[in-house]
C-alpha cells in the first residue's frame, strides 16, 4: 500500500493542476487574512476577539470543500481511463489496498493545504492570544473533515465510470452537507410552527391615560428549531465550530467559530410558550451576555456529526472497493476493465 | 499493511503445477453482447500458443479472464492448475500480462515504473534493482531508463509494457497484440525473446492479427471467431484443405505451357508472370515441382501463397460463413 501511496503522490505532484490549486488556496487565505485585518482595524474590536483566527479556520474548511473534490474525485476512474488501474490490479496488491492507498494519498495531499494555511493561523493565534487547545482542536477537526471529503471523492471515483460525474457527485455530496443541511433545517422549521392560544395583557389608551386592562386572546406561532437542530449537526462547519472550545468575553461568545457554535446551541432551546404574556411588566435585562450559560446548558453534537461523516466516507470507500474488485462479474454499461 | 500469503477463512490455493493454461467452454457476455460464447483450448508450458481471430472475436475478453480481471459467466479456467476466479492472487503471482491498451504512469521514469511494478509484485527488495536492469536490458530500454514515460513512442511504451509483464519471472505470459507499434527490428527482437522464454519453460499465449508474424513464433494456435473457438477437427480439416501455391519461373511462358499440358488450372499474376495453383497437400506440391523441373521449366520460387495460420484462419472463416 505504501507503493500505491507513493505512485499517487508522485503522479499528483507532477500534475500542474495540483500546484494551481495550491496557489489559489494560498492566495485565498492571504486575501481573507488581509480583509479581516482591515475590517477589524476599522471596527476597533480589539485584538482579543478571536475573529481573525476563527475566520481563517472556517475559510480553510470552505476552501477544502471546493478544492478536495476536484483532486480526489477522479482518482480511480481516472486511472482506469489512463489504463494504469488494470496493470496495478493484476499485481499482488488487493483492491482494498488500492482504494485505501488512493484515499490516504488524497488525504496526505490535502495536508499540504493545511500546511500553507498554518503560517496565517499561527500569526492570527499569536495576535489574538488564542488558547493552544482551540488551535489544536480546530486544526484536528479541519484535517479530519478533509479526510472525509477525500474519502467521499475517492469512493465516488470508484463507484462511477466517468471522472466528470464522480467529481460533480462529490461536489453535490459535500454541498448536501454544507449547504443542504441549513436549507433543509430552515424549510422544516419554517413549515412546522407550533400554534398556541395566548392571553395577552397590554396597556390600553383611553381618556384617563393608560391602564393595563387590555386583554386579548391571540393565536401565537412559534418556530420549533429545537425539533430539527440535529440536522445542522451534520454540517461540517457546525462540526468544526461545535468541537472547538468557545471562549467568552464578559459572557459573550468570541469569534466566528464561537458565534456559529452559539447559534446551533440556541437552536436546541425550545421557545418559551407562556399561557399569558403581560406587556405591562418590565422585562429585566441583565448587564452581561448569557452565551456562556447557553453553551454550558445545551448538548454538544460535533461527535455525532463527525461520526456520521466518517460513516458516509467509509460507505463510499467500501462501495468503491466492491465495485472495483476483480475478477469482475458485472461491469457498468460502457465501462471497460482495461 | 502487509499481505499474508494465505488469507484466513479462504481455502489455501493448491500448489502450482506447471500445466499451462486450460480453458473449457468459457463464456462471457456484457449486457446483451456475447463477447465470448464457447472457448476451449490448452496452452502448454514451453510452447507459444497463438490466439488468432478477427477484431471483435473475443480475444481480449478471453485474455482479461485469464488475467484475473474478468470472471467468466460459465466454464472453467486454470492457470498452472489454479482457478483465477477463486484464487486470483495465486494466479497473479505466476502470470505476466501485457495489455493491448497502453497505460503508463506518466509522471514516472521508465526505471521508476519498473521498480514500482516490482514492489507491487512483492519481489525481495534487495533483488529489485538488479531485476529491473535485467528486464530493461532484455527489452532494449536501458538507454531510456531515466526518461519520463510520457516521452516514449508507442513502440517504446510497448517494450515497457512487456518489461513490466516480465518483471516477476512469470511462468505464464499473456501477450495481447504485443507487436503493434513495433518497428521491424523490434519485432524480430520480440520474436527471439518470446522463443527464448518458451525455451525456458514459460507458457506463452499471444494474440495478434498479423498472422505471418505469429506463423514464425507459434507452436500451437487457437482460432476464435465470434467468440467461439474452432474445434480440433475443424482446424485439422482446414489445415489439410487445398492451398494456394505460387510458382515463379525464369521463362513464364514455359511454365504456363507446362501447366496447361499437365491439365492443371492456374491463375496468372499479370505483373510478375507467376502462376497460382491450388494444391491439395504437400506431397502433391513436391510431386508437381518434380514434374515441372523434369519438364525443363526453370523454377526460381515455389511457395505457399499464404502462411500456415492465415490459410487455416481463412479456411475456418469460410467454413463458418457457409
Amino acid at each position: 500500500m505504501k507503493t500505491i501511496i507513493e505512485i499517487e503522490l508522485r503522479q499528483r505532484i507532477r500534475g500542474i493542476g495540483w500546484w494551481v490549486m495550491l496557489g489559489i488556496w494560498t492566495l485565498g487565505i492571504a486575501l481573507i487574512t488581509l480583509f479581516t485585518l482591515i475590517i477589524l482595524g476599522t471596527t476597533d474590536s480589539g485584538d482579543s476577539s478571536a475573529w481573525l483566527y476563527s475566520t481563517i479556520v472556517l475559510f480553510s474548511l470552505l476552501m477544502a470543500t471546493l478544492v478536495i473534490p476536484a483532486l480526489s474525485g477522479g482518482s480511480i476512474n481516472g486511472d482506469r481511463q489512463e489504463g494504469t488501474l488494470a496493470t496495478t490490479q493484476v499485481t499482488l496488491v488487493s483492491t482494498g489496498q488500492i482504494v485505501l492507498g488512493k484515499f490516504l494519498a488524497a488525504w496526505l495531499c490535502s495536508l499540504a493545504f493545511v500546511a500553507t494555511a498554518t503560517p496565517f493561523l499561527v500569526i492570527a493565534a499569536l495576535r489574538e492570544g488564542i488558547n493552544p487547545v482551540v488551535v489544536i482542536v480546530s486544526l484536528a477537526v479541519l484535517i479530519a473533515e478533509m479526510g472525509i471529503i477525500s474519502g467521499i471523492g475517492v469512493g465516488m471515483s470508484g463507484l462511477m465510470p466517468r471522472q466528470l460525474f464522480s467529481v460533480v457527485s462529490t461536489y453535490l455530496m459535500v454541498a448536501l452537507l454544507t449547504i443542504g443541511t441549513p436549507i433543509i433545517f430552515a424549510l422544516l422549521v419554517g413549515t412546522t410552527v407550533t400554534h398556541k392560544e395566548t392571553t395577552v395583557r397590554s396597556y390600553s389608551l383611553d381618556d384617563y391615560g393608560s391602564s393595563c386592562d387590555e386583554v386579548t386572546i391571540e393565536d401565537r406561532s412559534y418556530a420549533r428549531s429545537d425539533r430539527y437542530w440535529w440536522i445542522l449537526a451534520a454540517n461540517p462547519f457546525v462540526v468544526l465550530a461545535d468541537a472547538t472550545p468557545a471562549t467568552f468575553n464578559d459572557g459573550y461568545v468570541e469569534g466566528l467559530l464561537g458565534g456559529l457554535k452559539l447559534a446551533v446551541r440556541q437552536a436546541q432551546i425550545p421557545p418559551e410558550m407562556p399561557d399569558t404574556i403581560n406587556y405591562c411588566e418590565e422585562n429585566d435585562y441583565s448587564d452581561g451576555g448569557d452565551d456562556e450559560n447557553t453553551v454550558n446548558t445545551t448538548v454538544p453534537s460535533w461527535f455525532v456529526g463527525l461520526g456520521l461523516h466518517v460513516l458516509i466516507a467509509g460507505a463510499f470507500l467500501a462501495g468503491a472497493v466492491r465495485k472495483t474488485r476483480t475478477p469482475a462479474r458485472t461491469l457498468p454499461r460502457g465501462q471497460r476493465i482495461a | 499493511m502487509t499481505i499474508s500469503s494465505s488469507v484466513p477463512g479462504l481455502p489455501t490455493p493448491p500448489p502450482p503445477v506447471l500445466t499451462g493454461i486450460t480453458v473449457q467452454h468459457v463464456a462471457r457476455s456484457f449486457g446483451g453482447v456475447h463477447a465470448v460464447r464457447d472457448i476451449s483450448f490448452t496452452a502448454h508450458p514451453g510452447k507459444v500458443t497463438a490466439l488468432v481471430g478477427p477484431n471483435g472475436s473475443g480475444k481480449t475478453t478471453l485474455i482479461l479472464m485469464l488475467a484475473t480481471l474478468l470472471a467468466p459467466d460459465s466454464g472453467t479456467i486454470t492457470v498452472n492448475g489454479i482457478d483465477p476466479v477463486t484464487h486470483p492472487r495465486a494466479v497473479r503471482a505466476v502470470m505476466g500480462w501485457m495489455p493491448d491498451a497502453l497505460g503508463v504512469w506518466s509522471a514516472l521514469t521508465v526505471r521508476r515504473t519498473l521498480l514500482t511494478a516490482a514492489k507491487l509484485y512483492q519481489l525481495p527488495t534487495a533483488t529489485i534493482p538488479q531485476r529491473v536492469d535485467e528486464v530493461l536490458n532484455s527489452v532494449g530500454l536501458t538507454a531510456l531508463a531515466e526518461q519520463p514515460t510520457h516521452v516514449l513512442s508507442r513502440g517504446q511504451k510497448q517494450k515497457l509494457s512487456l518489461a513490466r509483464a516480465l518483471i516477476h519471472h512469470p511462468a505464464v505470459l499473456l501477450l495481447d497484440e504485443p507487436a503493434s507499434g513495433l518497428d521491424p527490428e523490434a519485432r524480430i527482437e520480440l520474436r527471439q525473446m518470446v522463443r527464448s522464454l518458451a525455451a525456458q519453460g514459460t507458457t506463452i499465449l499471444i494474440s495478434s492479427h498479423v498472422l505471418s508474424e505469429l506463423d514464425e513464433m507459434a507452436d500451437d494456435a487457437v482460432f476464435i471467431n465470434e467468440g467461439v473457438s474452432a474445434s480440433a477437427e475443424a482446424v485439422i480439416a482446414a489445415t489439410s484443405s487445398a492451398r494456394e501455391w505460387r510458382i515463379g519461373a525464369l521463362q513464364p511462358q514455359a511454365l504456363h505451357t507446362a501447366l496447361t499440358e499437365f491439365g492443371i488450372p492456374y491463375t496468372l499474376d499479370p505483373v510478375t508472370g507467376a502462376a497460382s495453383v491450388l494444391i491439395a497437400n504437400e506431397t502433391a506440391a513436391a510431386e508437381l515441382l518434380g514434374r515441372l523441373i523434369t519438364h525443363g521449366v526453370t523454377i526460381h520460387s515455389y511457395q505457399q501463397a499464404v502462411g500456415r495460420l492465415e490459410h487455416t484462419f481463412l479456411d475456418l472463416k469460410r467454413g463458418t460463413a457457409q
